[in-house]
């Protein structure tokens, strides 16, 4: 079966996961009419982001065609991009004291 | 229909989707009067005075500005005063201030003052006689065919789920730009969601002023809750934000952002404060879902929603965050999750979620949701306004207590 993901700007090279993903699953990325297809490396839960472009570490995420955060290791096509490899500008919730 | 509603044209160019006359008290005191009033007389709807006395001036012009932007707004057709006597008060608030506002507004109006009727008791009859007469003549407007440029609208978000910035938020974002690109108005605010976000959203602004003025706006809510000992930057994403895939503050403020669409932004406006243009505006204020929609009424919004994700609502008929709290707009529930729909679908007029499905692209969900705010615009009941009743309702003001 196909998977759905949705991009929410052409600039962004995440896609949030529309429904459970599982690994080495088929991704359909949609963002508007235009559609790409990726596999993911591993599960993904609902609402996660997924790299739809390889990302080297300390370059942005973009979504909603803005940067959400840096990249604090290298990310794959296929991986979730979440708090193991992204850093805020503005601090997160998981590190104590926060703010950067 | 085609991008038409049918609404009550009002003297400032804007269209309204209701045609109530506004009992209005201008004195604490005269709360009672108001409220009976509402009662016995049929489209009347009311607003209670909160406490003014013991105020700084900034929350006293709070106070006044709610009320002057109720007197403006397009949903009321006719407005009573109540006043005790004539230029009587605070000079903020004095009954001439309301007066004037009544006769700038261009719509009909009447005042009973209590020094003139010989006295509370004789004021409830006047009231009741004068506010009948007012009834039947606000009660000649027609309904016309109006367009988009006429329509304001206004967003609140809560119950934030990874559906709200995902699909629930960006389709209220879509038809707030088809609103405004248009030419009509749009209103956003909660200033504490922003914060993360501030820097971009201030590109967004206009003006160079206005830029400034969102992130000023949010800065000094940060600082005030710091004050207190709460870090909203550093406790944020919160751990269910996390769980549910929010990785920064930045994503979830922008998930946030991201219901007042992509037009500029032409004013950081105050708690009921009505923009001299139209356009998109961010009103500076507090989230509370018994506080802002009065906010955004007053500002002249004409339909007020509640873009909400899940939450921990009952499974078996919940009850939703709040029953009509605009008093005159009516106000309606959205949502991008399909099992919150499905949970109260008797309380939910819109339902966003077929996008997430792929059953539909975002531009068509935004579609009907404009689609169906016409309809409401046109006469069509929110799912709210089946309801008769009157939330105790809070004007942001910060004190201090004198």
């Amino acid at each position: 079966m196909v998977f759905k993901a949705l991009k929410l700007n052409p600039k962004d090279n995440v896609a949030t996961a529309m429904e459970p993903i599982e690994k080495g699953g088929e991704v359909q990325v949609s963002f508007g009419t235009e559609t790409q297809t990726i596999y993911t490396v591993e599960e993904i839960p609902f609402g996660f982001k997924i790299a739809v472009q390889e990302i080297q570490k300390t370059t942005p995420i973009f979504k909603y065609g803005e940067i959400i955060g840096i990249a604090s290791k290298d990310i794959h096509i296929g991986e979730i991009a979440h708090i193991h490899n992204v850093e805020g500008a503005r601090g997160r919730g998981d590190i104590e004291g926060g703010k950067k | 229909m085609d991008n038409q509603f049918l609404g009550y044209l009002r003297p400032n160019g804007m269209a309204g989707a209701r045609n109530y006359v506004l009992v209005l008290p201008v004195n604490r005191s005269l709360n009672f009067i108001a409220s009976n009033l509402a009662r016995m007389l049929n489209n009347y709807k009311h607003f209670e005075i909160p406490a003014d006395g013991g105020r700084p001036q900034k929350d006293r012009l709070t106070i006044a500005r709610t009320m002057v932007g109720l007197i403006n707004n397009p949903n009321v057709g006719g407005i009573l005063l109540l006043a005790v006597k004539p230029k009587f008060g605070y000079k903020d608030m004095s009954s001439d201030y309301f007066t004037d506002a009544a006769e700038q507004s261009g719509k009909p109006w009447r005042s009973v003052i209590l020094s003139e009727c010989g006295g509370s008791y004789n004021m409830l009859g006047e009231a009741l006689r004068v506010g009948r007469e007012l009834s039947l003549e606000v009660s000649k407007f027609r309904r016309q065919p109006c367009g988009l440029n006429q329509l304001s609208v206004a967003v609140k978000c809560g119950m934030s789920d990874p559906t709200s910035g995902l699909i629930g938020n960006p389709t209220v974002g879509y038809m707030f730009d088809r609103v405004v690109n248009a030419g009509g108005s749009a209103f956003f605010s909660e200033t504490t969601e922003i914060i993360g976000a501030e820097q971009i959203l201030s590109k967004r602004g206009a003006t160079p002023e206005i830029a400034q003025a969102l992130i000023d706006a949010a800065y000094y809510w940060e600082e005030k809750a710091k004050s207190t000992g709460e870090d909203i930057r550093a406790i944020n994403p919160i751990p269910s934000n996390i769980a549910a895939g929010l990785t920064t503050l930045e994503e979830k403020s922008l998930g946030a952002i991201s219901k007042s669409g992509t037009t500029p932004i032409q004013g950081v406006l105050q708690y009921g404060e009505q923009p001299n243009g139209k356009g998109l505006y961010f009103v500076d204020a507090w989230m509370s879902s018994l506080s802002l929609p009065l906010c955004f009424t007053a500002c002249g919004a004409s339909i007020v929603m509640y873009q909400m994700g899940g939450g921990d609502m009952a499974d078996t008929y919940p009850m939703m965050p709040a029953i009509n709290p605009t008093i005159v707009s009516p106000w309606m529930y959205v949502t991008g999750n399909k099992h919150t729909y499905k949970k109260s679908p008797d309380n939910i007029d819109y339902d966003s979620s077929a996008a997430l499905d792929g059953q539909a692209t975002l531009e068509e969900v935004g579609e009907g949701l404009l689609n169906h705010i016409l309809a409401i615009a046109s006469g069509t009941l929110t799912k709210m306004e089946t309801y008769n009743y009157q939330e105790q309702l809070e004007v942001l003001m910060e004190g201090p207590f004198l």
